[in-house]
């Protein structure tokens, strides 16, 4: 058993007795460069002899220990060194070797200790912005649509407060009255961070959620220092919903307002950037568009009215000028057909002369003298029974007025007025007493 | 069905209250150009009267009372829905 292990043996140095190579650990440690490091206190713990507690930031964290007296002789104010707080603390690294009674550790030996300035701050969100800006974080939000009407606005904010009044106003101001979900959160402490990334997430994880609001008022660099960590910010900028940040005011820049969709000086103004619509004046809008709509439909068909007309009397027109002519013609068919019928029965007549002479003349051709005898002596005949010769002979001829012959008493009674014509003239009578015989 | 397919493809479906107005303005710009014919022109109006009801029922979506939420609650909700189903 033990050739194996002999085999196995390093060639590195040593061994040393360890309690020796503690110190000599601890020498080399205490001859590193005093520096100052800045971050969030974290787990602050005081004993009689010193003070313990961390210096994070979101990359990391360093133990950092105080002498009791030397913190006591730096004269912070009443409760400055306090969990959440952001100190610069000036020392180097350290190592506690450990005792009988304690155990060894590693520490950042604090010998100077502040709360972090507004120059601190800024050189910190420097690094971190350059940090951000490199990866292309700035740019993914920006690239998102934004709904010009949303429907459902979340918000993350502190439940009591100017901004959230601020930004319920500003939307009603819109117009708008759709559905805020509010994701309630601290705003500034070291507890802040994490709460406000959790509720944006949990609002983005939500489908109805069309854009989210993170606003707060104004404050020193280190009271909206929570908007400018790292974690948060990362969150902020890969998440597929709009963000629009309204925290602190015009000349406050946190990092999320570089991350962020829209970066507003104000509550008011992120009402505006979340509703890019003013639902009133759009609801004016739409009736303008309804009204063009309805008078270009209107219009459409009244500007075509007359041509419409015109075509629609088209036919109607046709059909009456085909009528007059129709008419027209009529007229002259039934002219030429009279003239026809007159022509054809002149040209009868004409046509009957013809055979009548024809007729005459054959009648009268061979035996005309005979003919013309025997004519001469019926006139003689005919001219011995005219009403003249026996009148002649002395009887007269009662006549009514228009030259009737009366022939009997009861016509000549009738007619009372009667003339009585002789040979050598008419004389006019009257009937009297008019007696039956 | 033919027919109703052709009626379909003629009947606007805007994704959203956006696309609905930017239509509305091609329509819009369309119809003040005079260039339209009529039958285009009934077209256009018939399609513009239902961008305009689509955007109307859009505004009134937001235009009748601020609705709260809280998202404590509503996760709430969740988790007990959650519990329920289990």
């Amino acid at each position: 058993m033990g050739q194996p292990l002999a085999q196995k043996r390093v060639t590195l140095p040593g061994p040393f007795p360890v309690g020796r190579y503690a110190k000599t650990l601890r020498d080399e440690l205490r001859k590193r460069a005093r520096v100052q490091l800045i971050g969030e206190v974290t787990g602050l713990r005081r004993t009689p002899k010193q003070a313990y507690f961390e210096l994070r930031d979101s990359e990391g964290a360093v133990p950092c220990t105080i002498w009791a007296d030397e913190l006591d002789r730096l004269g912070l104010p009443e409760g400055a060194l306090r969990d959440g707080a952001e100190f610069v603390a000036a020392g180097g690294p350290d190592y506690f070797i450990g005792s009988q009674a304690s155990s060894p550790a590693f520490s950042f030996r604090v010998t100077q200790l502040r709360p972090a300035g507004e120059g601190d701050l800024l050189a910190r969100l420097q690094a971190l912005r350059k940090q951000l800006r490199s990866e292309g974080l700035f740019e993914l939000q920006g690239r998102l649509a934004r709904p010009l009407l949303p429907k459902t606005i979340g918000v993350v904010t502190a439940e009591t407060g100017a901004a959230r009044r601020d930004l319920v106003a500003g939307l009603e101001r819109r117009g708008w009255r759709g559905t805020l979900i509010w994701g309630f959160a601290p705003v500034q402490d070291r507890h802040a961070a994490p709460a406000i990334a959790a509720a944006i997430q949990g609002l983005a994880a939500r489908p109805e959620v069309d854009a989210i609001v993170v606003t707060r008022g104004g404050g020193s660099l280190a009271d909206l220092w929570a908007f400018c960590d790292e974690t948060l910010c990362r969150t902020v900028a890969m998440l597929r919903v709009p963000v629009i940040s309204a925290v602190g005011h015009e000349r406050d820049s946190t990092l999320i307002d570089d991350v962020a969709a829209v970066a507003c000086s104000t509550p008011t103004h992120a009402a505006d950037a979340a509703v890019p619509l003013d639902v009133d004046a759009a609801r004016d809008s739409l009736g303008r568009c309804a009204a063009t709509l309805r008078r270009a439909a209107g219009g459409a068909v009244a500007a075509r009215t007359p041509h419409l007309v015109s075509l629609a009397r088209g036919p109607g027109r046709a059909l009456q000028r085909e009528r007059v002519g129709l008419n027209q013609r009529t007229r002259e068919i039934r002219a030429a057909s009279e003239r026809g019928i007159a022509e054809r029965l002149g040209f009868q007549r004409r046509v009957a002369t013809v055979v009548l002479e024809r007729a005459l003349r054959r009648a009268v051709g061979p035996d005309l003298e005979q003919r013309r005898e025997a004519l001469r002596r019926a006139a003689v005949a005919l001219r011995a029974h005219e009403p003249e010769r026996t009148l002649e002979r002395g009887y007269a001829l009662v006549e009514a007025s228009d030259g009737e012959p009366l022939t009997s008493a009861a016509e000549a009674r009738a007619a009372e007025r009667i003339s009585l014509r002789f040979a050598d003239g008419r004389v006019r009578a009257r009937t009297e007493h008019p007696t039956e015989s | 069905m033919e027919e109703s397919e052709r009626e379909q493809s003629t009947r606007p479906n805007p994704e959203s209250y956006e696309d609905a107005v930017e239509r509305l303005e091609q329509i819009i710009d369309r119809l003040d150009s005079g260039q339209a014919g009529l039958r285009e022109t009934l077209e256009l109006c018939r399609e513009g009267r239902d961008l305009v009801a689509y955007c109307a029922a859009e505004l009134d979506e937001v235009g009748e009372s601020l609705k709260e939420l809280r998202l404590d609650e509503l996760a709430a909700k969740l988790d007990q829905g959650r519990l329920d189903t289990d």
